[in-house]
């Protein structure tokens, strides 16, 4: 049911077209990674996407999209507001229960932060906020996962820490990134974007490196 | 430079305020204007703690009124901020705090009478009005990106609790806390119309010439209000809304059978209730109209004017006061308690104090309406000037105020002055309650002499008055494109 | 959590309103009108409560008010149940309050005047009549609502000249009270005011007036003023016949420190009638409808 097909798509901005007429299919168990020049509508498309499956996706923006008063406990438990009743979820602002917050603890124990639990989004330096907006994806659990640039504030390490996370935990996502060694190594399908339009649309295991590159 | 807009609007303003002048009552009545002022002073530097029994009393009952109104205030214009994006709750938000506290104080007072209802709902009522609208504001601005992420199905409830409160959780607060100084000294002039507050006791001492009393009070009112950050503690804030209820006086039994008197035949316009028919109605209204709402119209309109321009003349002298670009920091430091005792001390007390020294006229309301307003703006934007850094080798003295900081704070300057603009005309139109002839005094007049018909039309005028300003104030902001945070 | 907040909040309220309500249920309340310095009401009603309250066997407690207009409303809302009023007040009380009765006035009431005062820099002498010399003067009144500081010599100047005040003199103020109206004269800060012969004597007594600066030029004829009335309504809640023992109680008065701070040489029975003068003047005037 992940899987969604989208067809003549356009988008305008200041009356600029600046993605489309483009269509796109997505399987269940594809893992695109969207390639290509910043400007190119990789954010517009995704966020296209985020509206084309009516919001039913683990979304990871470029903005990240954090409250910044609340603490990260509370910002991963924003991912799975709708499962609770008001009144739990009113309780869990007051005071969490013990069932929640052992396991937003373990997600951020996945991401390496998990002393930062109750710790205010807006004192967390770049990389962390980034890891905060992974783990509401994560928390989430949707069974599509979009996002945008998820690891463009991380360190090596950490960004491998977090794909390879990312992958074990979705079998289908489509995630914009400017790293084509990432996109190389964590997905199935590259789809590269230019001016718009689907410029490029194969398996990686076909690719290397140099075939991306002219799209940059 | 002529040319430039601000500068335009600015001219025009000096010159309608020019031309007031000249049909304004201005002038000192008072024979020994300048001896009275010296004992006052003198009454203030020699202030008597003791000579009032009930002083404590007073105070404590001033802060309990604060609070109580205050918070329910924020209840009410926290709800009323949920659904102010609907045309009828914006129109009666703007009329319910277009209405002084005052005004609110003296109607209440013919139903309830010398109940702690009276002050609260006095307080609560145009607070929750403004609130209203300022927390609209703070909601709008929030960052709407956390609530396009929440997952579909999430309930309102939950959606607004998460990813709209808390972004604007430290600016509501910070509001709220200014609101609550506001509060001190709406709940102080309440004493004016006989609440037990500060300004009952303020009143009879200066009525009877007891200036150290007065200064006594005076001097423990600004106590109060600059150390509000010390005792105010997040922590501490149930405690006193909660306790203060049972501060606020025992007062009179309310008599519910008053309450429904006066709105089914109290405000009823007399010939009706005579059964004149609409006849009659036309006459009773159009000499109203002629013999005591225009002439309140025109002085109101004519001294909110003089006050305005005399404000920002204030304004612009007394700003360099606390600026960080003139002067030392221990002349900054007097600058900082001139300021801060100039916009605690409420304009009715100011005015009232002025009116005894100098005798009745304008001059003490203007006086009073710009040292106030004059103070908070100077303030405001001194602060912001000190925070502009200047190139090192730019000029001092004069040309450093004439050249680098005036045009650098000229536009939010008049942002603020347009903003107050309608806080002070419906100061001025309260001040006729002393015995300047603006609205109040008629309204004051109707109230006298229990014609509750009367005192209600001329304040549903004065609150029509006063929306007009605010809607001429918003249209001439955005015509300049000036913004600003609200002020009380 | 601001739900929790919001009913704990109202449930205080509510406690705090009984709680109000019932300890005054069996008080009789009584106010004045705020006719001189409030230190002086507080100390002259003080001293009647206390008189009062031990005549009539129930608790007698006193309000101050910041207005005639306040004394009147709270009559009227029941929340006292006695006042001392002025000429006027009493007549716009009682037309408010079907059953309420004047039952006692002081002795001077019965023939009250209003002296008109003037500063010395004015130049003005006594005079027959309220003559053109006024013309142009600045005057102030008393409180808006008084029968001696405004409805006697507004009536009187109305008469004089066939014009109302403002068109008379240069400036009209409303000082606010009596004793307020000699300081402001006195000072020179109006030229001429109307204040209530009794005050005028008792200050003159206490050596209270610098009379270099300030003299009586002109003294109205003489008119009903203060009295005490009592709501109608005071049978049923403090018992029969309670409305006849205050009056009795009233009229009984002749502890000389009491009667002195009003000042007044003892009190006689006065009827609503008494006052119909007034009452006409006031609708002459158009405070009255």
């Amino acid at each position: 049911m992940s899987g969604f097909d989208l067809t003549g798509l356009t988008a305008s901005f200041g009356g600029e077209r600046v993605i489309g007429p483009l269509s796109l299919s997505v399987r269940e168990g594809d893992r695109v990674a969207l390639v290509g020049r910043s400007g190119a509508g990789k954010s517009t498309l995704i966020n296209l996407i985020h509206q084309q499956v009516q919001g039913h996706s683990s979304l990871v923006p470029q903005n990240l999209g954090l409250v910044n008063a609340l603490q990260v406990f509370h910002n991963v438990y924003m991912g799975r507001l709708d499962a609770n009743a008001t009144w739990y979820n009113t309780l869990t602002l007051v005071r969490p229960f013990a069932r929640d917050s052992r396991e937003v603890k373990a997600l951020l124990e996945e991401l390496a932060m998990p002393e930062k639990v109750w710790i205010p989004a807006a004192s967390l330096s770049g990389g962390q906020r980034q890891r905060v907006a992974i783990a509401r994806a994560l928390y989430r659990k949707a069974d599509l996962l979009l996002a945008d640039e998820p690891v463009s504030a991380l360190d090596g390490p950490t960004a491998h820490l977090v794909m390879k996370l990312l992958k074990q935990r979705f079998r289908t996502s489509v995630i914009a990134l400017h790293d084509v060694e990432l996109a190389l190594a964590y997905c199935t399908r590259i789809v590269g974007i230019q001016d718009g339009q689907v410029a490029l649309d194969e398996p990686s295991d076909k690719l290397t490196p140099a075939d991306i590159m002219p799209l940059y | 430079m002529l040319s430039s807009p601000t500068v335009r609007t600015s001219l025009i303003f000096t010159a309608i305020a020019l031309v007031g002048l000249v049909f304004a009552d201005i002038a000192i009545t008072a024979a020994n204007p300048w001896k009275d002022l010296g004992r006052f002073f003198l009454g203030v530097v020699t202030p008597d703690f003791f000579s009032t029994q009930g002083l404590a009393t007073a105070l404590l009952r001033t802060v309990a009124f604060a609070f109580v109104g205050v918070a329910l205030g924020s209840v009410c214009g926290f709800l009323l901020a949920l659904v102010y994006r609907a045309y009828p709750v914006r129109i009666f938000c703007a009329f319910v705090r277009a209405i002084h506290e005052l005004f609110w104080a003296l109607i209440f007072l013919q139903f309830f009478g010398f109940h702690p209802l009276t002050g609260v709902l006095a307080i609560a009522i145009p607070y929750s009005g403004i609130f209203a609208k300022v927390y609209s504001e703070i909601l709008e601005e929030a960052d709407p990106e956390p609530g396009r992420l929440l997952p579909p199905g999430t309930g309102v409830i939950s959606a607004f609790l998460y990813a709209r409160i808390p972004d604007c959780w430290v600016q509501m607060r910070t509001y709220t806390a200014y609101r609550l100084e506001c509060g001190l000294r709406s709940s102080a002039i309440l004493g004016f119309v006989g609440l037990p507050t500060l300004g009952f006791y303020l009143e009879s001492a200066f009525s009877q010439g007891h200036y150290s009393d007065a200064g006594a009070m005076l001097i423990l009112f600004y106590v109060l209000i600059a150390t509000l950050p010390l005792w105010v503690k997040p922590k501490l804030l149930p405690v006193y809304i909660l306790g203060a209820p049972f501060f606020l006086g025992d007062g009179m039994p309310i008599v519910w059978g008053n309450v429904a008197r006066f709105f089914t035949e109290d405000i009823v316009p007399s010939p009706l209730k005579n059964e004149e028919g609409w006849a009659g109605m036309g006459a009773w209204f159009g000499d109203l109209f002629i013999n005591q709402a225009l002439p309140g119209i025109w002085n109101t309109v004519i001294l909110t004017q003089i006050a305005l321009v005399a404000t920002g003349i204030i304004a612009l002298l007394a700003f360099p006061l606390i600026s960080t670009h003139f002067g030392r920091p221990v002349r900054r430091t007097g600058g900082h308690v001139f300021l801060v005792i100039m916009r605690s001390t409420p304009e009715y007390i100011l005015a009232y104090i002025l009116l005894q020294l100098w005798g009745p006229s304008m001059l003490p309301a203007v006086v009073a309406l710009a040292l106030h307003n004059g103070g908070i703006i100077g303030h405001l934007i001194g602060r912001q000037s000190s925070s502009i850094i200047l190139r090192p080798d730019a000029p001092t003295g004069v040309n450093r105020y004439t050249y680098e900081l005036v045009p650098r704070v000229y536009r939010s300057f008049l942002a603020f002055l347009f903003y107050r603009w309608e806080i002070i005309m419906r100061e001025t139109a309260i001040l006729g309650i002393l015995g300047i002839y603006t609205l109040g005094f008629y309204v004051d007049s109707a109230i006298q002499n229990i014609q509750f018909d009367k005192a209600m039309v001329l304040i549903l005028i004065t609150a029509s008055l006063n929306i007009g300003v605010d809607i001429l104030g918003r249209f001439i902001r955005k015509k300049l494109a000036l913004q600003t945070m609200p002020t009380c | 959590m601001a739900l929790n907040f919001i009913r704990k909040f109202a449930l205080i309220s509510m406690m705090a309103l009984t709680v109000s309500a019932t300890a005054s249920a069996q008080t009789l309340v009584f106010t004045a009108i705020p006719d001189e310095d409030e230190t002086k009401l507080v100390e002259r009603f003080k001293g009647i409560a206390d008189y009062l309250s031990g005549e009539l066997d129930v608790e007698v407690r006193y309000i101050p008010v910041k207005s005639y207009a306040a004394a009147i409303s709270a009559f009227r809302n029941n929340q006292v149940q006695l006042a001392w009023f002025g000429g006027l007040s009493g007549v716009q009380a009682r037309e408010l309050v079907t059953g309420s009765e004047a039952i006692a006035q002081g002795v001077e009431d019965k023939a009250f005047y209003t002296h008109f005062i003037a500063h010395k820099n004015t130049g003005l002498d006594e005079m027959e009549e309220l003559s053109d010399e006024l013309r142009g003067k600045t005057f102030t009144f008393g409180s808006k609502g008084s029968t001696s500081g405004r409805l006697i010599p507004e009536y009187y100047i109305r008469e004089a000249f066939d014009e109302s005040p403002e068109e008379v003199f240069s400036r009209v103020g409303f000082s606010g009270n009596h004793t307020r109206t000699l300081r402001l004269v006195e000072s020179g800060t109006y030229d001429v005011g109307a204040i209530n012969f009794s005050v005028w004597d008792k200050e003159m007594e206490n050596d209270n007036i610098d009379t270099d600066a300030v003299k009586v030029i002109w003294t109205t004829p003489s008119y009903p003023n203060y009295q005490w009335t009592i709501r109608g309504d005071v049978n049923e809640r403090f018992g029969e016949g309670f409305s006849q023992r205050v009056q009795e109680a009233l009229l009984a008065m002749d502890a000389p420190e009491l009667l002195e701070s009003f000042p007044r040489s003892g009190f006689i029975p006065v009827a609503n009638d008494a006052y119909e003068p007034i009452r006409v003047v006031g609708k002459q005037i158009g405070i009255i409808d």
